[in-house]
């Protein structure tokens, strides 16, 4: 019983197997009719099926895939022409015999209510006897006939199946022949047999089943030498479990073999110049290469063909257009491109959702394109290949296209967006719209998209996926999806960043770059920091600020941005250290700790210590909503704590000792604090480099660097944009005030001065009462 | 092995030798008890996967504050939760007597701080009495109130321990 069972779990994973394949050969055949490998391909299929099926005695799935067989034999032979409502026959039983196989799977055996074959069975009668479809009846007799024939095959196929994948086309070809006259001769048999009594029947059985071992035993011989033997070992079915079991296994060693490495630069630095160093780096070194190779190595056992993926939509492509009366060609390219089996199986359906948006909302009728002067048959292009560690699935349509104002107008009127932020949206996010959940731009709900499963829902399986989602569009020339999934989904490569103390991994994949910079490249819009670079502004946010991290580092001179993307959005997120790139292996945080914010689990480090990985996705939705507290109002803050003119530093700027005297007089009592510079360029590096300074009173006339050059170098810190600079100068003609207005003096004060207005000028700019 | 355990298996050794004979095997529930500020509690002996001193831990952010973060546990990473900090206890230091207990709940594992190890306790499951009606907002997590001599010690419900966020 238990051989039976397993035999029976080979053959369902197997046929479903090879269903997959049909259907994209089938469609494929409507294209090409006469396209004999195909037919042969296609035929083998059924045969096949309709061989083992019998063998486990399911008599249904047997009795259905021979009438398909006839069929397709016809064909073959050019009996039979395929036109398009053959193929809806045939594409019926083939549905048949999945919904049969999956019943098979579930319930162990292919007797079910649901699903009944006669209408199918006689449709295929039909054609395979010449008949046009209306005429069709149900002849009794000859499915008894056709019944006692297949018992009769059941033998040569369980013989002869093995061998089929072992073959090339012209042995399969010969073999296909070999099979038919085989069959030919039996039906010739049969028919004699017919006449005779019924009790003769098991005779005859044995007798073809004598018959068909020998020319097989033949066949081999000549044919299939030597080759069979070696080829045959060279798969093994494994449990996935197994496969899992062993990546986690290797996800251990990949930690240890950190730790190792930690451990051994640890060493290293110990005991310098020591022998055994060199000795320790050797081992170290191979641990390390071959846990790396060990590694990809169980990664491409997890790997699977795209093309499994791919395969269905051919057929679906077809179903679609004939449904929607569009005439659409589907090119696949790249189906040997190779994923994670995980990811593959999670793929599947928002491809589907996506292809079907292309084709629904993507590719115009017919008679519309025409009149755009496009060819009648819109394309869509569905595309794999690698890039980096990632794979991208791209789809292409040569449709509509989007327009991105229309987009955003939609979504201001669904109330997804509000108008300032459709101002401020560039085209690429505009286009990211139709992933938001409650978007859709379909005029009206079609059977094909609209059912209440959203663009959204392809776009958060995606995400679960690690991947990100790119569109372009181009109005009246279509549209280029693009998804972008890593490779495996257990190990990835991380840079790690420090908020404050606290260490944090970022998947690399969702880091652009990473730039240092200066307080003063920090430029405000709306009162919320961000960063000019080159001919892009991105959004900054410090990463304690998100993660609510207590603030211990004071402010240094320089800061770490990391800039983050997914999809078409960038942040700029503010670190306290860049520590590095490594490869981590992701663990979960556990049910209780599950679902927190901005992060996607832990890994565990070279030294034991766990490190938290951050979920690109929502930490970049997080730190929109912390940008808003940004880090130039908390500047802004702590310089409003000053009340007094105690709290203030006053820096005086003058070439003459006897004016700064003055200077320092007029104001000394007051209470601020003084510093002093003898001219505009130590003027200068005071002020950046102290950063302390609250007000600077300038002369114009000083040797180095005159007040003017000192005032406009002051003011393209944006941090001292605000430094209130007055001028304490004896040119008093007009254009001098002018001309210091202009560049960036608060006032203008002429000698001489009486010690009373100077300080009250000042004050004034402190906006001391 | 911590000479403290040690000490707690001899402990459960001879009152075993002890009790044995005295009581039946089926109503006595073997505990692990330990203090959390100034009360006693215990948890099922068999629930705990082990004792380990204090060891390094990782902050996670957003949750709450008798959340410490996360450690590892040859390889594994587990959520650390303060019994100190959950159950309100002023102490909030980390002195040579503090020890993590990773405990099994479910399929899940999770370590807990607490102030100190007791002993591993026999107890007879009659003389376990409810949770009082007054403990309102810990009745969740009491499965009931153990005697021992002049000791009164806290049994805590395991299921109740990992109840997320408002647990």
């Amino acid at each position: 019983m238990d051989e039976m069972q397993e035999i029976m779990e080979d053959f369902l994973v197997e046929a479903f197997e090879m269903i997959e394949q049909l259907d994209q050969d089938l469609v494929e055949l409507e294209s090409n009719p006469d396209d004999l490998d195909l037919l042969n391909k296609i035929f083998r299929v059924a045969h096949t099926i309709k061989g083992s099926g019998s063998f486990l005695n399911l008599d249904i799935l047997t009795r259905l895939t021979h009438h398909m067989e006839d069929v397709l034999n016809k064909a073959r032979k050019g009996e039979l022409k395929i036109t398009s409502d053959i193929m809806d026959v045939i594409l019926e039983s083939v549905d048949m015999m999945k919904a049969l196989l999956e019943n098979i799977r579930d319930t162990g055996n292919d007797i079910t209510d649901d699903i009944d074959i006669e209408p199918v069975v006689v449709k295929l009668d039909a054609i395979s006897n010449g008949k046009s479809l209306s005429e069709v009846s149900v002849n009794s007799e000859k499915v008894e006939e056709k019944e006692v024939e297949i018992a009769s095959e059941v033998q040569d196929n369980e013989l002869t199946e093995e061998d089929y994948a072992n073959m090339s086309p012209e042995e399969i070809e010969a073999e296909i022949e070999r099979l038919l006259q085989q069959r030919q001769e039996e039906d010739k048999k049969r028919r004699e047999a017919k006449k005779k009594q019924q009790s003769q029947n098991t005779e005859k059985k044995e007798l073809s089943k004598e018959e068909t071992i020998q020319p097989i035993k033949k066949d081999e011989k000549k044919s299939v030498p030597a080759k069979k033997i070696s080829t045959v070992e060279q798969t093994i079915r494994v449990d996935v479990n197994r496969l899992d079991n062993l990546m986690n296994l290797i996800g251990e060693l990949v930690l240890s073999k950190n730790r190792l490495i930690k451990i051994y630069n640890d060493v290293e630095e110990r005991y310098e110049g020591e022998h055994f160093l060199d000795e320790l780096n050797q081992v170290v070194s191979s641990i390390s290469i071959v846990t790396t190779d060990l590694q990809i190595a169980v990664m491409k056992t997890r790997m699977l063909q795209i093309g499994k993926v791919f395969n269905k939509f051919p057929r679906v492509i077809r179903d679609l257009s004939r449904e929607l009366g569009k005439k659409v060609r589907l090119i696949i390219k790249g189906e040997e491109t190779e994923l994670d089996k995980s990811i593959i199986e999670e793929i599947g359906d928002p491809l589907m959702h996506m292809i079907r948006n292309s084709v629904d909302h993507g590719i115009e009728s017919p008679e519309e394109r025409l009149k755009l002067g496009k060819s009648e048959e819109g394309i869509v292009e569905l595309k794999a290949y690698n890039e980096g560690n990632q794979i991208v699935i791209e789809i292409t349509d040569d449709g509509k296209g989007m327009d991105p104002e229309i987009l955003k107008a939609k979504a201001l009127e669904k109330g997804v967006i509000s108008e300032k932020e459709a101002d401020m949206m560039s085209d690429k996010e505009a286009f990211m719209l139709i992933f938001k959940a409650g978007f859709s731009t379909a005029a009206k709900v079609t059977n094909v998209s609209g059912r209440g499963v959203g663009m959204d829902v392809v776009k958060t399986n995606v995400e679960k996926l690690n991947g990100l989602i790119e569109v372009d569009s181009t109005p009246g020339k279509g549209s280029v999806f693009k998804i972008k999934i890593p490779l495996t989904l257990a190990i990835i490569q991380a840079l790690l960043v420090a908020a404050q103390e606290e260490l944090f991994a970022v998947p690399l994949a969702n880091v652009i770059e990473t730039v240092r910079i200066t307080v003063e490249d920090i430029s405000a819009v709306e009162g919320k920091s961000v960063l000019k670079l080159r001919d892009e502004v991105l959004p900054l946010v410090n990463m304690s600020d998100i993660f609510k991290i207590d603030k211990i580092l004071g402010i240094s001179q320089y800061l770490y941005v990391v800039v983050l993307g997914v999809g078409a959005s960038k942040v700029g997120l503010i670190v306290d250290g860049l520590i590095g790139q490594e490869e981590i292996v992701i663990k979960s945080l556990g049910e209780y700790l599950k679902g927190i914010k901005g992060i996607a689990g832990a890994t565990i480090r070279g030294d034991g210590k766990v490190t938290l990985i951050v979920d690109v996705a929502a930490l970049m939705q997080l730190a929109k909503e912390t940008h808003a507290n940004s880090l130039i109002n908390t500047t802004i803050e702590t310089k409003k704590k000053k009340e007094k003119p105690e709290d203030y530093v006053v820096l005086i700027v003058d070439d003459s000792n006897t004016d700064r005297k003055i200077m320092r007089k007029s104001i000394e009592l007051l209470g601020f604090t003084i510093k002093e510079a003898t001219n505009g360029e130590e003027a200068l590096s005071i002020i950046k480099n102290d950063n302390d300074i609250d007000a600077a009173l300038v002369d114009i006339e000083m040797p180095k660097m005159d007040g003017y050059t000192l005032a406009q170098e002051i003011r393209k810190y944006n941090r001292f944009k605000n430094l209130p600079l007055i001028a304490v100068t004896s040119r008093t003609t007009k254009s001098d005030r002018v001309r210091g207005v202009e560049v960036g003096m608060n006032e203008y004060i002429t000698k001489p001065y009486t010690p009373e207005y100077l300080a009250n000028v000042l004050k004034r700019n402190l906006k001391l009462s | 092995m911590s000479n403290q355990l040690q000490n707690v298996i001899k402990q459960q050794q001879e009152q075993t030798n002890l009790t044995t004979s005295e009581q039946k095997e089926d109503n006595i529930i073997q505990l692990v008890g330990f203090i959390v500020g100034n009360e006693e509690f215990a948890v099922p002996i068999l629930s705990i996967q082990e004792i380990i001193k204090p060891i390094e831990w990782t902050k996670v952010p957003f949750t709450e504050d008798f959340v410490l973060g996360v450690f590892n546990l040859r390889g594994n990473v587990l959520p650390l939760i303060d019994l100190r900090k959950k159950f309100g206890a002023s102490q909030a230091e980390f002195d040579d007597d503090v020890r993590f207990i990773v405990i099994k709940i479910g399929d899940e594992l999770a370590g807990f701080v607490i102030d100190r190890l007791t002993e591993a306790l026999r107890i007879d499951s009659s003389s376990i009495l409810p949770p009082p009606d007054t403990s309102m907002d810990r009745e969740a997590i009491i499965e009931g109130i153990a005697r021992k001599g002049d000791r009164i010690i806290t049994i805590l419900k395991m299921t109740s321990l990992l109840k997320t966020k408002n647990g």
